[in-house]
C-alpha cells in the first residue's frame, strides 16, 4: 500500500522536523504518527495515561488539534498496547463540561462555592504575595503541601526552595505506607509502583485483601491472566467473594482484622514440616531461631478459632505454597492501611515470602534495576528553620519524610503544635475524600489563612479555597518522565500533550515556574522547556527527548533475579545485617515487636457491620466520577450485604439504604446488593462515590462515600498509617426515622 | 475463505470493561449503549462453596443469522467470511432485527437512528489489525481469529481446548463467540445468559404477502428519489455541491 510509510522513516522525518520546533521557548510540539485511519486524518501522539497512577501507554487520536480517540500503546514496554475503560474513556476527562476553567478568587464564606474569575496574572501575584507574607509572619514552615501523583513534582521543588519541609500524601499513610516500611524492614527495600510481583512467571498466586481484576492496573491484570492461562493456581484470602476469589483454587473468607493469625500459622506450618526454602534462609537470612521459636504455638488449630478458616484449609494452603515455592507470588497488597497494625502485617507477608525463598526469584517477587538517569542541576534547598510538623520521622521513626504524613498536618493546624500551619497547597489530592476523618479536615481547613486548590475539576474541597487553579489535564501537558526501575524491563517513559490546554488552564510544570519566578526562585527551574527538562534526565540513558516522544518510552534490558545481579546493583538485601531479617533489629530498637504478634481487633457491636471498602476496575479513587463514559458504565456503588443478614434486616437487592456509623455519621442513600459473597460481619463499597460538590453536575450525590463514615482511625504506631477498616455500620432505609 | 470467531475465556476475564470502552470509543456508540459488554452471572451456591462469573456479551456473528431474515431492506447482511453487518445507507431503523437477535446485541442507536452492533471491527481487520475489544482487553481473554486457520487461537481453543458457543435446543443459530473457562464457570454464565429464541416478525403471511413488498417498494422510491436529485445537482456544476 503506497500510504504506509515505514516506521524508521517517519521517526527520521519527525526527528528531522522536531529540531527547529524545539528552538523556541514554547513547548515543542510532540511527535506524531498516523493513526489506523490514515495520517491525512489522525495523527497519534504517544503519551502516559492519568486516568489512574499506573502510567500506561497510551496512544492519543488528534484530529484538528481534538483528541477523538485513545488506544493502549503497543510499543510501551509495561502495558504493551492494554488500555483499561478508564484509559479508554480519558477524552471524558478532556471535554468534561464541568473542569475548572479559570482561576478563580473566594468571594463567599468558606465552603459556599462563591468565586470571582481572575487573570493568571492576579492569581499568581495573589498567592506569591501572601506566600511571602505569611513566610515572613509565621515562617516558610507554615505553608503545608498536600500533593499527589507526579504532576506536581515541579511544585514540590518550589515548595522545598520556599523553605517548608511540610508536604504529604496519602499514597503513604492512607495507602501502601505500611506495606514500603515492613518490606524494607524485612529485605532493606520496599516494594515501589508498580509493585514487582513476578506474575508473569508464577506457579502459585496468594491475594490478602488485593482484588487483582476490581482493582484494575492494566499490566498487572494482563499477567494475572496469563499466569491463570498458564496454570498458576491462585489462593484469594478476602472476606468478600471477590472476582479474584471466584477464580480462586482456595478461597479463604477470613474473619476481617485477623490476616496476622493466619500468616502466623502459614509460618508455622512451614517451619514445623520443615518445607521452606532452607538453602535461601541459610545462606540471606537471620533470625531463624527467633522466628521458629516465636511461631511455635501459633498452630493452624490456634489459628482457626481466630481466623474463622478451618485448620485443614490453613495446612492445605501452606503446603501448596511450600510445592510451588521457590514461584510463589504473595502479593504484597497496596492499600494497605487498615487496622494500625498494618505494618506487622506486612512483616508478616514479607516473612512468608522469605520462607519460599521468593524474593527475587522467579515467580515471586523480582528485584528492581536502577537506570542511570540524569537530573537538572539545582541549587541546594534551603534548611527548613525549623523540622517537620506532621510527626514523619519523629513521633513515627519509619514514616517516609518525602511522602509525610497527611494528617499529622491536619493534626497540627488543628493544634498549631509543633507550630501554626497557616496554609494548605493541595495539588490534585482530595483532602475531603481521601484522608478519613473528615470533619477534623474541615475543621482544620476554617482555620487556614490561605488555602489554595490546584485541580482539574471542581471537587468540595475547591469550595473551601481561597484562590483556585485550574490545572491541564494529563493530556493537554508535559510532566516529569516516569522512571520505572521496579519492572523486569526498567524503562523511562513520557507524559507529552495530545493537545493544548483548554479553557484557560495552565500545565503543572507552568505554573510552579511562574510562581517560582515571582518567589524569586527561578534558580530552581533552570530550563525553558519541559522537553529541556526531560532531555536532562534521560540524556545519561543515551536517548534523546525526541526519540523518545516519538514511541512514548524505552525499555532496558532488566536483572530481575539474584543470578542476575552485578556488583554495580549494590547489596542484595541492604538491610542493617546485610541479610534478610526475619527478625527485626531494628523494630526491636525502637521498641516495637521483633516478629509480628496477632493482637485482636474490636468487633462491630451488635447491629453493625464492619465496613469494608474497596475499587472498581471502572473509576479511580473519587477522581472519575463525573466522567460522562464511565458514568454511564457505573454510576453510583452499591453496599454490600450477605444474603442472610440481608434477611435478618428486611432488605432486598436494590432498597436504598443510609449507613450510619458508630459515631452517628450518615450516608447518602445507597443501594443495597444482596449477594451470597461475603461474610455475615461485614459489608463492603467501592470507594469514591458520594461526592458533595454541586459542580459536578453528573456525580453530585451519586452513591454513598465510604471516606465520611470514618470517623475514626487506628494508627500505625511504627509509621504512622491511619488504619480504616475499624468503622461499623448499621443500615436504614432511605426515609425511615433512626 | 476465512471463518472469523472469538473467544472469550472466562477463567482470564475479569469484567473490567474494557473492552466496552475501547468499542464505544473506537466506534463512537453513545454513552449508554454498547456493542460489547462485561456481565456477571452468580454469585451462586451457599457460603462459602460459591461459583461467579463474567460473561461477555455482543454480536456472535451466527451461522444462521435470525437477523439477516429479520432485515426488511437488506441492510444486515453476512460477507463471505461471516462477519454480519449493516449497511447503514439501507437501515430504516425499523428494529425488527433487535427483536430478532436471541443474544440481545443489536440496539437503535439514538443518534443515528439506525440499528448497532459489534461488526468485529471489519475496518480495523482491512488494516490487519485485531478488533479494538481484543487489543485493549487488560486480561488478555479475548482472542479473535480464523476457524479455517489451524494454527490461530480460536482454532486451537475450539476445537482443542473445548470453547463453547451460548446455544440452547430453542436457539441455535450457530454462534460464532464461544466460551471457555473452569467449567462451573462458563455453565453458569451461559445458564445465566441463555439465547432466547429468534423472534421472527418475518415468518407471518401478512409479512411476506405485504409489508416487505411494501418496504421494499419504498426503498427502491427512494433511490430513485435520490438518483433523481444526484443528476439534477450534477447538472447545476460541481461548485453547487455544500459538501
Amino acid at each position: 500500500m503506497s500510504a504506509k510509510i515505514s516506521r524508521r522513516d517517519w521517526l527520521r522525518r519527525s526527528s528531522i522536523a522536531g529540531a527547529a520546533a524545539s528552538a523556541g521557548a514554547a513547548a515543542a510540539e510532540p511527535v506524531g504518527r498516523p493513526g489506523w485511519q490514515g495520517a491525512d486524518r489522525v495523527r497519534q501522539i504517544a503519551t502516559n495515561c492519568e486516568m489512574c497512577f499506573w502510567r500506561c501507554g497510551v496512544l492519543a487520536d488528534v484530529r484538528d488539534g481534538k483528541v477523538v480517540k485513545l488506544q493502549g500503546n503497543p510499543d510501551h514496554p509495561l502495558t504493551q498496547g492494554r488500555l483499561c475503560a478508564r484509559g479508554n474513556a480519558g477524552t471524558q476527562l478532556l471535554y468534561d463540561p464541568d473542569r475548572l476553567k479559570r482561576p478563580m478568587l473566594r468571594t463567599g464564606a468558606r465552603g459556599e462555592g462563591k468565586f470571582q474569575e481572575i487573570s493568571w496574572d492576579q492569581a499568581l501575584d495573589f498567592l506569591a504575595a501572601r506566600l511571602n507574607d505569611l513566610k515572613r509572619k509565621y515562617g516558610a514552615e507554615s505553608v503545608a503541601f498536600f500533593p499527589h501523583g507526579v504532576a506536581p513534582a515541579f511544585f514540590s521543588t518550589l515548595m522545598k526552595a520556599f523553605g517548608t519541609p511540610n508536604s504529604a500524601e496519602p499514597a503513604f499513610s492512607q495507602c501502601r505506607g505500611p506495606r514500603e516500611v515492613g518490606y524494607a524492614l524485612t529485605f532493606g527495600r520496599g516494594l515501589g509502583s508498580p509493585e514487582p510481583v513476578d506474575l508473569e512467571e508464577t506457579k502459585l498466586i496468594v491475594l490478602i485483601g488485593s482484588h487483582i481484576g476490581e482493582n484494575v492496573f492494566t499490566s498487572q491484570v494482563t499477567a494475572f491472566g496469563t499466569a491463570l492461562e498458564r496454570g498458576a493456581k491462585l489462593i484469594v484470602v478476602d472476606p468478600r467473594f471477590s472476582v479474584a476469589a471466584s477464580k480462586a483454587d482456595w478461597w479463604l473468607p477470613i474473619r476481617p482484622g485477623t490476616d496476622i493469625a493466619l500468616l502466623l500459622a502459614w509460618m508455622n506450618v512451614l517451619l514445623a514440616e520443615g518445607s521452606y526454602d532452607k538453602e535461601y534462609i541459610a545462606q540471606y537470612a537471620q533470625g531463624l531461631p527467633e522466628l521458629t521459636a516465636h511461631v511455635r504455638e501459633f498452630t493452624p488449630e490456634w489459628a482457626e478459632g481466630i481466623t474463622e478458616i478451618p485448620a485443614a484449609r490453613i495446612r492445605e494452603t501452606a503446603r501448596a505454597m511450600a510445592a510451588a515455592r521457590p514461584a510463589v507470588a504473595l502479593h504484597p497488597g497496596r492499600h494497605a492501611t487498615w487496622y494500625g497494625d498494618d505494618t506487622q502485617r506486612a512483616r508478616a507477608m514479607a516473612i512468608v515470602t522469605a520462607l519460599l525463598g521468593s524474593w527475587g526469584r522467579k515467580g515471586g517477587i523480582f528485584l528492581p534495576t536502577a537506570l542511570n538517569t540524569g537530573h537538572t542541576a539545582l541549587p541546594p534547598f534551603p534548611k527548613p528553620a525549623r523540622e517537620r510538623a506532621d510527626g514523619a520521622g519523629t513521633l513515627y521513626p519509619l514514616a517516609s519524610e518525602e511522602q509525610g504524613l497527611t494528617l499529622g498536618l491536619v493534626r497540627a493546624t488543628l493544634t498549631a503544635k509543633p507550630y501554626p500551619i497557616k496554609s494548605w497547597i493541595v495539588y490534585g489530592q482530595n483532602v475531603l475524600e481521601s484522608l478519613p476523618q473528615r470533619q477534623q479536615t474541615l475543621k482544620a481547613m476554617a482555620r487556614l489563612d490561605l488555602m489554595v486548590v490546584v485541580d482539574v475539576l471542581p471537587m468540595e474541597q475547591a469550595n473551601y479555597a481561597d484562590l483556585v487553579l485550574p490545572e491541564a489535564t494529563y493530556l493537554e501537558r508535559y510532566d516529569p518522565p516516569a522512571v520505572v526501575e521496579s519492572a523486569r524491563r526498567p524503562f523511562v517513559s513520557v507524559r507529552q500533550p495530545a493537545c493544548e490546554p483548554l479553557y484557560d488552564s495552565r500545565p503543572g510544570w507552568w505554573i510552579a515556574r511562574e510562581l517560582g519566578r515571582r518567589l524569586g526562585l527561578e534558580a530552581w527551574f533552570p530550563w525553558q522547556t519541559p522537553e529541556q527538562h526531560l532531555d536532562s534526565i534521560i540524556r545519561p540513558l543515551g536517548i534523546r527527548a525526541r526519540q523518545i516522544g516519538a514511541r512514548g518510552a524505552v525499555a532496558f534490558d532488566g536483572r530481575p533475579y539474584i543470578e542476575d545481579r552485578k556488583p554495580e546493583d549494590g547489596p542484595l538485601f541492604p538491610t542493617g545485617s546485610g541479610k534478610i531479617e526475619l527478625a527485626s533489629p531494628m523494630l526491636k530498637q525502637l521498641g516495637f515487636d521483633p516478629l509480628p504478634r496477632y493482637r485482636p481487633v474490636e468487633d462491630p457491636p451488635a447491629g453493625y457491620f464492619r465496613l469494608l471498602y474497596g475499587r472498581s476496575p471502572v473509576h479511580s479513587f473519587a477522581r472519575s466520577e463525573n466522567n460522562a463514559w464511565l458514568d454511564a458504565l457505573m454510576p453510583e456503588n452499591q453496599v454490600w450485604i450477605n444474603r442472610d443478614a440481608a434477611r435478618d434486616l428486611r432488605l432486598e437487592e436494590g432498597d436504598r439504604v443510609v449507613l450510619e456509623n458508630q459515631d452517628g455519621a450518615a450516608s447518602l442513600p445507597v443501594l443495597v446488593r444482596v449477594t451470597p459473597g461475603i461474610r455475615r460481619d461485614c459489608v463492603y463499597m467501592v470507594h469514591g462515590f458520594g461526592h458533595r460538590s454541586r459542580a459536578l453536575r453528573r456525580a453530585y450525590r451519586r452513591g454513598a462515600s465510604d471516606t465520611a463514615l470514618m470517623t475514626r482511625i487506628a494508627v500505625d504506631p511504627i509509621m504512622g498509617g491511619t488504619g480504616m477498616r475499624v468503622n461499623f455500620v448499621r443500615l436504614r432505609k432511605a426515609g425511615e426515622g433512626a | 475463505m476465512a471463518r472469523y470467531a472469538m473467544v472469550i475465556d472466562l477463567h482470564k476475564c475479569v469484567g473490567c470493561q474494557a473492552c466496552t470502552m475501547a468499542c464505544n470509543s473506537e466506534w463512537e456508540v453513545p454513552a449508554g449503549y454498547a456493542r460489547t459488554r462485561v456481565r456477571f452471572a452468580g454469585p451462586e451456591g451457599a457460603f462459602p462453596n460459591l461459583v461467579a462469573s463474567p460473561y461477555v456479551a455482543q454480536c456472535n456473528h451466527c451461522d444462521n443469522p435470525p437477523c439477516v431474515k429479520a432485515c426488511p431492506t437488506g441492510a444486515t447482511y453476512q460477507t463471505d467470511e461471516g462477519i454480519v453487518v449493516i449497511d447503514r445507507a439501507l437501515c430504516i431503523g425499523c428494529g425488527f432485527c433487535v427483536e430478532a437477535c436471541p443474544y440481545s446485541a443489536r440496539f437503535l442507536n439514538p443518534v443515528i437512528n439506525k440499528v448497532d452492533k459489534c461488526d468485529f471491527c471489519s475496518a480495523r481487520l482491512e488494516k490487519d489489525l485485531q478488533p479494538a475489544c481484543v487489543a485493549t482487553c487488560t486480561a488478555h481473554a479475548k482472542f479473535f481469529g480464523d476457524l479455517e486457520d489451524s494454527g490461530s487461537d480460536v482454532f486451537r481453543l475450539v476445537y482443542e481446548q473445548g470453547a463453547r458457543r451460548n446455544e440452547s435446543p430453542a436457539a441455535h443459530p450457530g454462534p460464532n463467540v464461544y466460551y471457555s473457562g473452569k467449567k462451573a464457570n462458563v455453565d453458569l454464565a451461559l445458564a445465566a445468559f441463555p439465547p432466547r429464541p429468534p423472534r421472527l416478525l418475518t415468518q407471518g403471511r401478512f409479512w411476506k404477502g405485504f409489508v416487505k413488498p411494501l418496504v421494499l417498494g419504498m426503498v427502491g422510491a427512494t433511490f430513485l428519489g435520490q438518483a433523481v436529485a444526484f443528476f439534477q445537482q450534477l447538472k447545476k456544476g460541481e461548485g453547487q455541491f455544500d459538501d
